[in-house]
């Protein structure tokens, strides 16, 4: 073999590695009939689950330990990929149709952006679209925060304030996104006149409240840790229905008295329209088994987002989608 | 903890050999035109997550250091940039392989690189809290206006006819509005079409340009070779380079680093932009700027240093504030909180092992880099021998990979297709892609600061923000002096022509 050729075939099973290494992540589609009767001995193939979200971010962090786990529990191997895009309405929408339904694909995405998109109409289907599940994790919650220095004290304090000086508190959203909800509401229920500006996504608007751009904002609480303890901002008041089990020192906006001041982010499981009613049973079971019973997961999930196994069950899943599908779309006017 | 960082990555054999793998693997994606320092992090970001913290962080970063640099390696070969950051690399390293001088312009690539790199961790080790503290200070305002400075850099790389090269900005900017409009999502130019909602990727885009246009050209050209031959057998001495060419760079390189620290320190921008501003600085203030674009190694020198020297900039505000400055670093934030280190204002106090753990790993990996590229060099050369009609398709077929990789959608291949269809017509037009580029990151930058700057004007007037005027009293003086002296330029040539 000349040096020559040496080189090209080296060259070309460099590039057909990396054919299969890349190539790998496309997901296949199987022959339906074969599976349907599945149920009893599924799975016997390996799981795709499609997370709506990147990789890097809560929402995929909470996908792949969930599926590392789930590949225990079930044996087979459960993988990952990432198609992102629109909040998670690319995805979705790629894969609600039937024609995706093989029993063994699955979406991964969060609740804020399933239902925020439909309120806001960036898509124009919601989680009855798809087969519901379930609901394997509860975000460590949206916090209202203000500068150290600032003024208020509460969320009382902070919506009087707006009032006194209507459109002077510069109030950091991101369009469209459940915070943009969080922030109408306090608009249209509670009279807060605030001058309701786009500070992009959660580190932009974190920057924003640093750097003096803006008075206000909303930020997960992963984010603002570490800037609560040096003492640059400080917390006004948690948007979790109930005070998460590891942050015991915020107040709820519901304890201040605003019942509909709510933005419970969770992560849901779903699976495309015809999967099977059995299959979906069973992978909600090893999804509670995992939550429940499983201490390694406990443990990484406690570690990585302040997060406390939270489960729920195929039934529970589709109420608490209801519920909160119904308290976007009741502002579904005012954002789209 | 210095010594307690030093310990953590040198005294753990699998640290170094994640490292060594992290920054091969780096190497090959960035060399590889449609995979990226990106993508290869995020593939290997949920391996990371059954790794010893310091072993996955190292690892990662082995893979963005070397997935910055890899990319010279197919700019100066093949003349597609391998990723965004090395655009501008082309410019002079192409015509440097086509001079002959291939092994020249690598080893000034791969050198300037390591510098680049090594500036922007110095600086990164040495005085972040304060350039932190700059970075937060850009809002809105500054941002727009920031955006407005770098497009005026437009004039400078159309070179002689400005006409064209607003074309190709805007058509740039025209592309980038596909999809949804920042702020409030509406949608523009969607067609109906959920694939075109999330808009066309700037990968999709450079790789549609630059590779497969050149495939095209190329495929024109068979039935009547150019008679371009490219030297690969030249002996290689050492490492391409002589000492005094070294020398001669050392001000520029240290500049185009700066430039690329400042770019890398300012979230949202990247390196893609870093190295053209920086090629536009280096030829705007040079004693030669008619030879920059005919293969000097200034060009190579101003694009590789900035590029890698934007590296140690976006780990600035990503260890010091939580923030992370491009997509590379926002998975290595990712990486960094799996491992349960939070980057922000307390990493030092508490994590402070790990950062220093980060700062050696940088500077390894970097090492690593230079010495790997230095030793492939005599192969990827070798590339050039394989004949084009073999070596083209494989390159497409790679490229349609990168583009299905990202998102995983079809959707992305078939852009690829057009923008190449699109670039070549352009070739034939005599319109840059360069500005198009440029035009196509920098629009949606502008038209975003803009809006958001105009939501706070009622609250917030423009005349609280000094460096918002600082950036458009130099765009204006940039603007009037690159349009005399391409004026000075054109005369020249006209009595020349005349004569």
């Amino acid at each position: 073999m000349s040096i020559k050729k040496r080189v090209l075939s080296g060259f070309m099973a460099g590039v057909l590695g990396l054919a299969v290494l890349t190539g790998c992540s496309g997901s296949s589609s199987r022959n339906n009939a074969e599976v349907n009767q599945a149920g009893e001995d599924w799975p016997n193939s390996p799981i795709n689950i499609i997370c709506t979200h990147a990789a890097g971010g809560d929402t995929d962090y909470n996908a792949r330990l969930m599926a590392r786990m789930l590949e225990k529990e079930l044996g087979v191997s459960v993988v990952v990929n990432n198609v992102t895009g629109s909040n998670g309405a690319i995805a979705l929408g790629q894969y609600k149709d039937s024609k995706n339904a093989d029993n063994y694909t699955f979406i991964m995405t969060n609740t804020a952006a399933l239902t925020g998109n439909l309120a806001t109409g960036l898509s124009d289907f919601g989680y009855e679209d798809f087969q519901t599940v379930g609901i394997f994790g509860k975000q460590s919650g949206e916090n209202i925060v203000v500068p150290a220095d600032a003024p208020y004290n509460t969320v009382e304090e902070l919506i009087e304030a707006s009032k006194q000086n209507p459109g002077q508190i510069k109030f950091g959203i991101s369009t469209g996104g459940g915070v943009y909800i969080a922030a109408t509401i306090m608009s249209k229920e509670y009279g807060a006149e605030f001058n309701i500006v786009d500070a992009g996504d959660a580190s932009s608007r974190l920057t924003s409240i640093l750097g003096g751009h803006i008075d206000a904002s909303i930020v997960p609480y992963s984010g603002i840790k570490e800037y609560v303890e040096n003492g640059d901002v400080k917390v006004l008041s948690t948007l979790l229905e109930e005070k998460p089990d590891l942050i015991q020192d915020i107040p709820t906006a519901k304890e201040q008295g605003y019942d509909n001041l709510v933005l419970n982010t969770m992560y849901a499981c779903l699976a495309p329209e015809g999967t099977d009613e059995a299959v979906v049973q069973k992978l909600n079971e090893a999804m509670q088994n995992v939550a429940q019973n499983n201490t390694e997961y406990e443990e990484e999930v406690k570690k990585y987002n302040y997060q406390n196994p939270y489960v729920l069950s195929v039934d529970e899943s589709k109420e608490e989608l209801k519920t909160q599908t119904d308290l976007f779309m009741k502002y579904a006017d005012d954002l789209q | 903890m210095v010594v307690e960082g030093l310990m953590n990555v040198f005294s753990d054999p699998l640290v170094i050999l994640f490292i060594a793998i992290g920054v091969i693997v780096g190497i090959i994606f960035g060399s590889i035109p449609g995979l990226t320092a990106t993508m290869a992090i995020v593939m290997f970001l949920p391996v990371t997550y059954t790794m010893t913290s310091t072993q996955g962080i190292s690892m990662l970063i082995a893979l963005y250091i070397g997935g910055i640099s890899g990319g010279l390696i197919s700019a100066i070969l093949l003349n597609i940039p391998g990723t965004p950051s090395s655009v501008a690399t082309c410019f002079d390293g192409r015509p440097l392989a086509e001079k002959g001088q291939a092994a020249k312009a690598l080893g000034v690539g791969v050198v300037f690189s390591f510098i680049g790199t090594v500036v922007g961790v110095l600086l990164l080790i040495v005085i972040s809290p304060l350039l932190a503290g700059l970075a937060i200070k850009f809002g809105p305002y500054e941002y727009c206006s920031l955006a407005i400075f770098s497009l005026s850099l437009v004039i400078t790389l159309s070179g002689k006819d400005l006409v064209k090269g607003l074309i190709g900005a805007i058509i740039g900017a025209l592309l980038a509005t596909v999809g949804l409009s920042p702020i409030d999502s509406r949608q523009r130019f969607t067609f109906g079409s959920a694939d075109l909602t999330a808009g066309f990727k700037l990968l999709v885009l450079l790789i549609g340009l630059f590779a497969v246009t050149e495939v095209i050209k190329y495929a024109g050209q068979v039935r009547k070779p150019e008679k371009i031959e490219i030297e690969s057998g030249v002996k290689m001495k050492g490492i391409g380079f002589t000492a005094k060419e070294f020398f001669s760079q050392i001000f520029n390189c240290i500049r185009s680093a700066l430039v690329g620290v400042g770019i890398g320190i300012l979230p949202g921008i990247g390196g893609g932009v870093s190295c053209m501003i920086s090629y536009t600085v280096a030829k705007n203030s040079s004693k030669h700027p008619e030879k920059f674009g005919t293969g000097i190694i200034d060009g190579v020198v101003a694009s590789e240093s900035a590029n890698n020297g934007t590296i140690g900039g976006a780990m600035i505000p990503l260890l010091s504030l939580g923030i992370p400055g491009d997509p590379a670093t926002a998975m290595l934030l990712g990486g960094l909180m799996v491992h349960n280190v939070s980057p922000g204002p307390l990493i030092f106090d508490k994590n402070g092992a790990v950062v220093y753990g980060i700062f050696f790993a940088m500077i390894l990996s970097a090492v690593m880099m230079m010495i790997f590229m230095l030793v492939g060099m005599r192969g990827f050369i070798k590339v050039l021998n394989i004949p084009k009609n073999l070596l083209l398709p494989a390159i497409v077929v790679l490229c349609c990979i990168g583009a299905i990789g990202d998102s995983n959608r079809i959707f992305d291949v078939w852009g690829v297709l057009i923008f190449g269809l699109l670039g070549f017509g352009l070739l034939k037009a005599g319109i840059p892609s360069s500005p198009m580029i440029l035009g196509f990151i920098l629009g949606p930058m502008f038209e975003e600061n803009l809006r958001k700057a105009s939501q706070l004007a009622s609250s917030d007037s423009a005349f609280r923000h000094p460096i918002f005027f600082l950036f458009m009293i130099v765009t204006v003086i940039v603007v009037f002096m690159s349009l005399r002296s391409n004026k000075k330029a054109a005369q020249a040539e006209n009595s020349i022509a005349s004569e």
